[in-house]
Order: C-alpha cells, then sequence, then structure tokens
C-alpha cells in the first residue's frame, strides 16, 4: 500500500517537474531517474526481488547491464557519423 | 513439504526433486524469459535514443500532440493494477479464493480501462492523420522527420499495448485456476509468474510516459 502511494506520488513528481522548465540535459535526467526509482519500486516490492533468490536478482540487474551496452555501442557508430553519412 | 499429502503430489512433476526446487527453477525461468522481454523493447528504446540524439527539436515538437493528461492517467491505472495483482497474490497464500479472485478481476478492469484510453488516444491520432510511417498525413508539426516520431511511438505503445492483452489473457486464465482451486497457498506458481508479467508491463509503461508524453 505505502508503495503504491510513493509510486502514485512519483508520477504527480514526473508530471511535475515539466511545469519548472529545467535545462537541457537535466529535464531527461530527471525524467528518467523518477521512472528508474518507480521500476525500482515495483522490481523490489512488488515483484518482491527484495526477498528473492540472488540468481534472481542477479538476472535482472543484468539485463540492465546488457541494456546499456546494446545503447553505448549503437550510439558509438550513430552519434559520430560524419556530415555526408545520411541520417535517418 | 511434505511429499505425502495429497494435495501437494498433483502438480510436482517427476523431475523436479521437491516443491521448492519446481518454484525455485519455474521463477528463475520467467525472469530470464523477462529479461529477454526487456531486451526486445531494449530494441525499441535504442531507436528512440538515437533519434532523439539526432532530431531532440522534432521530439520536443511532436510531444505536444500527445495527450500528457490520458498518459499520467494510465499511469496511475497501470501502478493501481501492479498493485491489485499483488493482493491477489497475496490473498491466495492466504487461501483467501473469493479475496484473489475480487483482486484479479479488479487488475483485469484496470487492464481494459488502459486499453480504452490507449484507444481513445489512438482514434484522436488518426483522426487527424498521424499514422505511423508512409500513411502519415498530419500537417500539424513542421518538420520533415515528424512521421519518424510517431512510428517509434506507435512501435512502442503498440508492442506494449500488445503485452496488456497477452497479460489480460494470462490474468483471465489465473481467475478460472483460482476458482477451479487448482492454484492454493501450497502452489501458486502460475499466479506468481503472471504478477512478475504484469509488474513487467507497469515498470516498460513507467519509462515510455516521460520518454513519450513529457518532453519540455
Amino acid at each position: 500500500m505505502a508503495v503504491a502511494g510513493a509510486l502514485l506520488v512519483l508520477t504527480f513528481l514526473t508530471v511535475a517537474v515539466t511545469w519548472i522548465q529545467i535545462p537541457e540535459p537535466f529535464n531527461v535526467i530527471v525524467a528518467v531517474g523518477i521512472a528508474a526509482i518507480k521500476a525500482s519500486l515495483v522490481a523490489l516490492f512488488f515483484m518482491n526481488l527484495v526477498r528473492d533468490s540472488l540468481l534472481n536478482r542477479l538476472a535482472f540487474v543484468l539485463s540492465f547491464l546488457f541494456l546499456a551496452i546494446f545503447v553505448v555501442i549503437t550510439l558509438l557508430d550513430t552519434l559520430f557519423r560524419d556530415s555526408g553519412f545520411p541520417v535517418f | 513439504m511434505s511429499t505425502s499429502n495429497h494435495h501437494t503430489d498433483d502438480h510436482l512433476q517427476h523431475h523436479f526433486k521437491d516443491e521448492d526446487q519446481q518454484f525455485e527453477s519455474s521463477k528463475l525461468g520467467m525472469w530470464i524469459f523477462l529479461v529477454t522481454e526487456m531486451l526486445m523493447f531494449g530494441g525499441l528504446f535504442v531507436a528512440y535514443i538515437i533519434y532523439r540524439a539526432w532530431h531532440p527539436d522534432l521530439f520536443y515538437l511532436a510531444a505536444q500532440e500527445l495527450d500528457a493528461g490520458l498518459g499520467a492517467l494510465n499511469t496511475v491505472v497501470l501502478i493501481a493494477s501492479s498493485l491489485t495483482i499483488a493482493l491477489a497474490i497475496r490473498s491466495l497464500q492466504l487461501d483467501e479464493f473469493k479475496k484473489s479472485i475480487q483482486y484479479l478481476s479488479a487488475t483485469l478492469v484496470l487492464a481494459a480501462t488502459f486499453l480504452v484510453i490507449k484507444y481513445i488516444e489512438y482514434t484522436d491520432k488518426f483522426a487527424k492523420g498521424i499514422l505511423p510511417g508512409g500513411h502519415y498525413s498530419y500537417e500539424g508539426i513542421s518538420h520533415e522527420m515528424a512521421a519518424n516520431f510517431f512510428s517509434i511511438y506507435y512501435l512502442m505503445t503498440g508492442l506494449h499495448g500488445i503485452h496488456v492483452l497477452l497479460g489480460m489473457g494470462l490474468i483471465g486464465w489465473m481467475i478460472i485456476k483460482v476458482r477451479k482451486r487448482s492454484v492454493h497457498s501450497r502452489y501458486f506458481t502460475p499466479v506468481e509468474n503472471t504478477g512478475l508479467f504484469w509488474h513487467l508491463v507497469d515498470i516498460i509503461w513507467i519509462f515510455l510516459f516521460p520518454l513519450l508524453y513529457l518532453i519540455d
């Protein structure tokens, strides 16, 4: 119950931070940061990872690691393309 | 767990040593499936990140077309449904079958509410000519790449919507299982795994909402 309450407050906060102007790129960082806190609350308490086996916790954490590798390696290509190379 | 109990024997598969091992194996399998799900959505998130890095102005303009109010409402709906399915599992663990069915039904209703709101959003966009890919015909956004934002939007929310539909199917199946009493305090693995799937659907939406609707 308390977790659900915290999630609702954070949802409101997600919307509220768009009312105050936060300069680039911190607005994205704040938005994704709040989303990450909410996702952690869901994973830890609703999905009960807080009391789950080490293996299950590891699987979940590793998925974010592989996602990060996926993002970083792709960006290494797309962020450094020459102007002559087509972007879509 | 005692193997002499006839209630526990009917669901223990012969290749597992005992119930705990069966439960843990099933749950680990579910977690690995959820990891593959995250990586599938990960591909779309990577597409999103690349496009936003290339065209930050487009994402700002296009997000103004999305209804943040409806998006926020859907976030609240999904969080509430995550709570109700967690309560359904809790009730089942206490053998409170009636309460469990009520909570599962509430989850089903909330999931349907989510899809109805999504339907309202989609039809509103379709009416304006905001369609994915080559069918895009909306003139309201002065950016040559506008169709690409909405292709990403429809792919991400569409794939998420399919997961909501799948989740509803699973929850409906679990209601039947609880009604038949084939799940109970000593064996609730299917309901537990359905819950895990449903929470992942919630987590993905938690990221989609600020990334698509709230770009300032």
